[in-house]
């Protein structure tokens, strides 16, 4: 690629952004590094060509650009996320942590203007790779497990996406990453859209979601709420459109994580669950197809993206603040943390989808698509997990958290940096609510539809009212416990424990009969053998070389002597060696 | 500043009650007026629907998704640590 192409693509800057973070918090500039890189993306993705960055490699064809109006609406929303995440993330000091979040964001970027299957498979690996840092980085012992299962559960995912990719290579010869037609799809293309589905979270491939997400660090999971999932949603929406799978299993999503939302306790696994409900309305919407439905699940992505992170970014004030996420640990925080509280609400009513939020001018085109495309069922399971939303992040967290009952928990509110990070995605809530046609144009096919109709706004009136009614008479019934709650990821988790047990018992044992069979027979066998060789090698080969072997030996003898056991010795030893080897090559 | 604002009304929750169920009587006016131009089903023409589909998927799920953590998912937290 010409180096102008390059920096075309706006992960170079991130890319380039990871590696000086350490060199520029020697010199104290990493805050302002930490700043510049998203605005200068954020800058370049508004002036991309149709097309970058094609080049060739081993006979492929990469694309590392291609740019259109679902690229950019995508582009757009994760370069503000990135300016959001680094602004609420000023405060931390390690610059591994950032490092790890440009790197994942990145990954985000460069897979989102990916224009084929390999460029695409390169940054959806990078995404796994650098997010999983963001769990490490908070060094609990919990921690290190989940980033470990995530990672485990993550290559799973990118085998079966390989092996798709491979399986279509092997039939069409194309990997050009384009809509892959509903009547023609192949099991290439499922095991493509499997590896797409499990970076989606879609039940049964979910569980690393609210396994991770709980654990990572607190600015970790701000990032991490953001961009996996919706680049899996972008993927979909590019490739796999109308598939009635998605449709389905999309519904059954909002439901699931919703249900989990409900009797959940940590408050990040509550928001986690939640990401599975909202993105299940995005999935639902790429397998309706239509162009409404699509671009429904464009726009719920973007304003999903903002309020997400919005909510995380309250709910990760309190832990920063009072080290706990519990909600049976915390209660009446509002006297203390309560501009935290005021943004986390600004979330929870824009993700219920109040009028007048980002929520509502979303949500209700992906309903409305379902209505209009006959979808009943469908429909009221989204309107089901609609409720179940306002009830459980709208009330339920931010209730037990800033009100309930008094915990005795003291706390600070939060940094500046925190509480403008914040405010920022908050501001967006509300505008995006009041002026839809900021993000309606930025949709790929044209809007000709109102969220505001009379209807429409009653619907959701009822809806959130008596909602509301419902959690006020069972608040009591609601209250949180320390407990947690089983999921598949009980599959892996017990069955680890299991494959361990097998591991060491009967396979261990059968291990260790082998190996005594094979020190009784197969020793002496070899003995004999090395023997032969030996022999071979000193006198056949000596006679053949004019005995350099009794040579090298001799030679061999001489270093040792050399020997010193200091470090520093070997090391210069090994240079000096290393520079003779260099010239001899260099000379002949 | 802000956090008395709170604390004011959560003195007042009497008031907020009652301004709540008067909202709460207000949606369903409100859904006497509204237009129904483009009902999807049969649900869309009955008016008060969502406040039923609202009230009782609210309670249904709590009662449904507590019900089935209480009888089979709940455990305790260190239960993959044990």
């Amino acid at each position: 690629m010409m180096s102008n192409t390059i920096f075309m693509h706006p992960a170079t800057y991130f890319i380039i952004g990871a590696i000086l973070l350490p060199f520029a918090k020697r010199i104290k500039l990493q805050k302002a590094l930490l700043l510049i890189i998203p605005l200068l993306a954020f800058y370049q993705i508004h002036h991309l060509p149709a097309s970058f960055g094609v080049c060739h490699f081993m006979g492929f064809e990469l694309t590392f650009g291609r740019v259109d109006k679902l690229t950019n609406v995508f582009l757009h929303v994760f370069t503000l996320m990135a300016l959001i995440g680094s602004i609420y993330g000023l405060h931390v000091k390690e610059s591994g942590q950032h490092m790890a979040a440009f790197l994942y964001v990145a990954g985000s970027l460069g897979t989102t203007l990916a224009g084929d299957y390999l460029t695409l498979f390169i940054f959806w690996e990078l995404m796994a790779f650098a997010s999983v840092f963001l769990v490490w980085y908070r060094k609990r012992k919990r921690s290190i497990e989940a980033g470990y299962r995530y990672l485990l559960v993550h290559t799973a995912g990118g085998l079966i996406l390989l092996g798709g990719i491979f399986l279509r290579y092997q039939n069409i010869h194309d990997l050009t990453f384009t809509r892959i037609a509903v009547d023609g799809a192949t099991m290439a293309d499922y095991l493509i859209m499997i590896g797409f589905m499990l970076n989606a979270a879609v039940p049964p491939i979910h569980a690393w979601l609210p396994d991770a997400y709980p654990e990572a660090t607190v600015v970790g999971a701000v990032y991490m709420c953001a961009f996996t999932t919706k680049t899996a949603v972008y993927v979909l929406a590019r490739g796999f459109p109308g598939f009635t799978a998605l449709a389905i299993l999309g519904a059954i999503m909002t439901v699931y994580g919703v249900a989990y939302a409900v009797i959940e306790n940590d408050a990040r696994r509550i928001l986690a669950y939640h990401i599975v409900s909202q993105v299940g309305y995005m999935v639902c919407g790429v397998g309706i197809g239509t162009v409404m439905a699509v671009n429904g699940a464009c726009a719920h992505a973007y304003a999903h993206i903002l309020y997400k992170a919005l909510l995380f970014m309250g709910v990760g004030s309190v832990l920063e603040m009072t080290g706990k996420s519990k909600l049976s640990e915390l209660g009446g925080l509002y006297k203390y943390m309560p501009w935290s509280l005021a943004f986390t609400v600004i979330g929870g009513i824009a993700i219920s989808g109040f009028p007048l939020t980002s929520g509502f001018i979303s949500k209700s085109m992906i309903i409305t698509a379902a209505g209009l495309d006959h979808r009943i069922f469908i429909m009221l399971m989204l309107s089901l997990a609609a409720v179940g939303t306002f009830l459980s992040v709208g009330l339920k967290l931010p209730y037990f958290i800033w009100f309930g009952k008094d915990s005795g928990v003291r706390a600070k509110e939060s940094y500046w940096n925190m509480q403008l990070g914040m405010f920022i995605a908050a501001f967006m809530c509300i505008f995006l609510g009041v002026c839809p046609d900021f993000l309606y144009r930025m949709l790929p096919y044209p809007v000709t539809w109102h969220p505001y109709t009379s209807y429409h706004l009653s619907e959701t009136f009822q809806l959130l009212g008596f909602t509301g009614l419902g959690f006020y008479l069972m608040v009591n019934y609601l209250k949180p416990a320390a407990k947690s709650n089983l999921d598949v990821d009980w599959f892996y988790r017990k069955g680890a424990l299991v494959f361990m047990w097998v591991a060491s018992k009967p396979i261990g044992k059968a291990n260790d009969w082998i190996g005594e069979v094979y020190r009784t027979v197969g020793y002496r066998f070899t003995l004999a053998v090395s023997k032969a060789m030996s022999w071979f090698d000193w006198e056949g080969i000596d006679w053949v070389l004019d005995g350099s072997a009794k040579g090298v030996v001799r030679g061999g003898d001489g270093l040792r002597k050399l020997q010193s056991g200091k470090i520093q010795h070997y090391i210069g030893g090994a240079a000096v060696a290393l520079c003779i080897v260099l010239i001899i090559i260099v000379l002949i | 500043m802000i956090a008395q604002l709170f604390g004011y009304l959560r003195d007042h929750s009497i008031v907020l009650k009652w301004v709540f169920f008067a909202y709460l009587a207000f949606t369903l006016v409100f859904d006497f007026f509204a237009e129904r131009h483009h009902a999807h089903f049969w649900g869309d023409s009955v008016i008060g629907f969502w406040t039923l589909f609202g009230i009782f998927g609210c309670l249904g799920m709590i009662v449904v998704f507590k019900g089935l953590s209480h009888v089979w998912l709940v455990k305790g937290e260190d239960y993959y640590d044990e």
